[in-house]
């Protein structure tokens, strides 16, 4: 089937417009994954990339229409969220992060997802608008599955809502592919707050190991208050593989991803303490 | 339903006819007979088809192109010189061994360009991480990203002039 209207308006108001006149569109923002897909993209695109509410990028507010190149790029978030400009950084070449939009990454809802597993450590909220007005969700609350999300018909994401940075909070972001460009064969994000060696507060995200980005509490909970030694970091790794619930599919095996989860765990809190760049 | 939409393609005003389906790549290389971006996997893993969309490189084969209306690209038949002349990067990329069949090479050259523009200095580690989004499948890169450092090089000491 090939497109046969394609779609650009230039605001909140005409998308919804357009959305509810039409029986068989889709949204596109940048399009790296739906024009891969071959012959089946739907008969009708209403292009996202031309909306002003969808645009903007600053520390606090991340527009869904940002091409994932202005998150990598930008000093502000390099300075307030290195974690998640670490994952942008990460996402593919250099043509598809020139394109391919935050919202994009979100929204097709992989379990790969580079950005989701560092927003998910930032707690980040997802800022959804439809005809009836705007809501926000927790990001841990955005996937519903692979390649779902809670964006009911016709919704949109408009951004990704973020809070200050935590004071002495070290991020990391730690991603397994066959060559750099790959998608994750599995990742891992985490964000660190230790003192004296002891973990007061750490978030635990991971990637393509489950049916969505998966936030690890289990693992957080025993991190938390304990003292960070090579004994329980080895325990948490244990815990991490155990926790996640990956598949074997033509990218990887169920064990290998659990292995890789359980050493990026321990990897990321060690390097995490010994400071630098995410 | 084709519709009429105007861009600056190599500096040049041009109008073409888009149909709803068409890729930027069609309407390069059959609108338009601009063969120099080439087609590999038509699916962003190869980079042949890279061109410069507002100085940012893409792939031509994900690009719908329609959205191409009022933007500026740059296919690599816009970096040769009015007398037929290859770029300072052409020609670290000759010299050093790191064109073989060639193939690749329109979006090799556009990558490194986007990159010697944004980052006039780069690493070893920044030119690979530039050219991530472009398989060769002859030189094993080392020749390339030797180029890019030497064009790098030069274009520096002739700017320091």
């Amino acid at each position: 089937m090939k497109t046969l209207a394609y779609h650009r308006p230039k605001s909140l108001d005409e998308v919804f417009d357009l959305m509810a006149s039409s029986e068989d569109a889709a949204y596109i923002a940048g399009g790296t994954d739906l024009l891969v897909s071959g012959g089946a993209s739907p008969p009708t695109l209403i292009s996202l990339r031309s909306v002003p509410e969808l645009m903007g990028v600053d520390e606090t507010r991340i527009g869904a229409a940002t091409p994932v190149a202005d998150v990598a790029r930008h000093p502000g978030l390099a300075a307030s969220h290195p974690v998640l400009v670490a994952a942008a950084r990460r996402l593919g070449s250099e043509q598809i992060r020139n394109v391919a939009t935050v919202g994009g990454n979100l929204c097709r809802a992989a379990p790969c997802a580079d950005l989701a597993p560092p927003l998910l450590v930032l707690e980040a909220r997802a800022e959804i608008v439809g005809r009836g007005g705007t809501r926000e969700v927790p990001i841990d609350e955005f996937f519903a599955g692979p390649g779902e999300t809670v964006l009911a018909p016709g919704e949109v994401l408009a951004a990704v809502r973020l809070d200050p940075p935590r004071t002495g909070a070290q991020g990391r972001f730690l991603k397994k592919g066959r060559v750099r460009m790959d998608l994750a064969i599995a990742s891992v994000a985490l964000l660190v707050e230790a003192e004296g060696g002891r973990c007061r507060r750490i978030r635990i995200a991971a990637g393509s190991v489950a049916p969505t980005p998966l936030r690890l509490q289990p693992v957080e909970a025993l991190l938390e208050g304990a003292e960070l030694t090579d004994e329980i970091l080895e325990e948490a790794a244990a815990l991490a593989a155990a926790t996640v619930r990956p598949i074997t599919d033509v990218r990887s095996t169920e064990s290998y991803r659990r292995r890789i989860v359980g050493v990026y765990v321990k990897r990321g809190v060690a390097q995490a303490l010994a400071g630098g760049e995410a | 339903m084709t519709l009429d939409i105007s861009f600056s393609l190599n500096g040049a005003e041009v109008v073409v006819g888009v149909r709803p389906h068409q890729r930027l790549l069609d309407v390069l290389r059959r609108t338009l007979g601009m063969t120099g971006t080439k087609e590999g996997c038509g699916e962003g893993e190869c980079g042949a088809c890279t061109v410069l969309v507002d100085g940012r490189v893409v792939n031509a084969c994900l690009y719908p192109a329609l959205e191409i209306e009022g933007r500026s690209v740059t296919t690599i038949e816009g970096l040769l010189g009015a007398d037929h002349q290859l770029s300072p990067l052409q020609e670290s990329l000759v010299a050093r061994g790191a064109i073989q069949c060639g193939f690749c090479s329109p979006g090799v050259i556009l990558s490194a360009h986007a990159l010697l523009d944004r980052n006039p200095n780069p690493s070893d580690a920044e030119i690979r991480d530039a050219l991530v989004g472009n398989l060769c499948r002859c030189t094993g890169y080392v020749q390339i990203v030797e180029a890019v450092q030497e064009a790098a090089d030069r274009l520096g000491s002739e700017s320091d002039v």
